[in-house]
């Protein structure tokens, strides 16, 4: 089913019903991200079992050159290789199913395909709440994290100080409260905003071209490309600036911030 | 104000909604092609930051489509 929108056909904002399992209603997007999922464990089982110290398969050997580049990633922004292997496996989960799911909706077929007047597929990513759960899977670890490193009473201090008394430290200390759950929200937001807004832009250029759509639409295509992965990248590292402010409070040994901690206000 | 095209205000705002993202990847632009020409021996970092930077920038005009595309 498609939402008129000025003679442009375009998704609705929410994701649709295609049918019930039980009690449980399936969303197209669900049964997308469930596809996508299986997709990509099943390659990363295949390229996992044909790892060696020496991979002649050519599958393994981008697996590992893809894990080996954001471990990297990750190592620099945590400068600690111990701690960053401790939460890499998450970090790195996320990013390979959000950049799997960003692209999964440029296929052909989403939107297409249909089922009771539904569209079978839509991209995971477009739908707030699969980001919205994705996002507060992170800021849960993350504040987990923080409370099991630096204990209950480092992560009160880490908000009010150690004198939580005085009215200047009490305004600070809530606005900091405040910006944890403005982080969820952008988190969630910024994911289903850029990706949901990239596929409506690419109907409406497609409508607007008339005959040409095709051709007016590579460009824009290639666009969303671009931000499909800079979205899945923005996601991973903004996890992992979260993980790495809220863990390394009061460490004497004070090492080099990486560089993506300076913008991790927003 | 009943007799406004909507049209018009969907044009309005996302020209003007694409005034201040615009401006801040240029910033940015700037700002990287300026730190690679000190040092270039840092430009990969300098790069991991600088798309960052750009994802945070290409959010608000993303919010700025969704408000666009949701509104009747």
């Amino acid at each position: 089913m498609m939402v008129p929108f000025f003679g442009f056909d375009i998704e609705p904002l929410g994701a649709q019903q295609v049918f019930t399992l039980g009690p449980l209603a399936i969303t197209n997007s669900m049964v997308y991200g469930l596809l996508m999922a299986l997709i990509i464990m099943s390659i990363l089982t295949f390229g996992a079992r044909a790892s060696q110290l020496w991979p002649k398969s050519k599958l393994a050997f981008w697996c590992e050159s893809l894990v080996e580049l954001i471990l990297g990633l990750v190592t620099e922004s945590f400068g600690d290789r111990k701690k960053a292997m401790k939460h890499f496996p998450m970090l790195l989960t996320l990013f390979i199913f959000i950049l799997a799911c960003n692209i999964s909706g440029l296929l052909p077929g989403v939107g297409t395909i249909t089922y009771n007047h539904v569209s079978l597929f839509r991209a995971w990513t477009t739908d707030l709440n699969a980001t919205a759960a994705m996002a507060i899977l992170t800021m849960a670890t993350v504040q987990i994290y923080a409370i099991r490193t630096i204990g209950f009473k480092g992560y009160f201090e880490h908000y009010y100080t150690h004198q939580p008394w005085k009215p200047g430290n009490i305004l600070i200390g809530s606005l900091e409260v405040y910006s944890e759950v403005l982080r969820l929200i952008t988190l969630a937001l910024r994911l289903f905003g850029v990706i949901y807004g990239g596929e409506a832009l690419l109907a409406a250029i497609g409508t607007l071209a008339g005959s040409f759509g095709w051709a007016a639409m590579v460009p824009i295509t290639l666009l969303e490309l671009f931000f499909c992965v800079i979205q899945a990248y923005l996601f991973m590292m903004l996890s992992t600036t979260y993980l790495v402010m809220s863990t390394s409070q009061h460490e004497e040994s004070g090492h080099e911030p990486g560089p993506v901690q300076a913008v991790a206000v927003s | 104000m009943q007799h406004v095209d909507p049209a018009l205000i969907k044009g309005l705002t996302i020209g003007l909604g694409a005034i201040g993202p615009a401006i801040g990847m240029g910033l940015i632009g700037a700002a990287v092609v300026g730190a690679v020409g000190r040092n270039p021996e840092i430009q990969g970092r300098i790069l991991s930051t600088a798309f960052i930077m750009i994802g945070l920038v290409d959010a608000v005009l993303a919010f700025v489509l969704l408000i666009l595309f949701t509104t009747k």
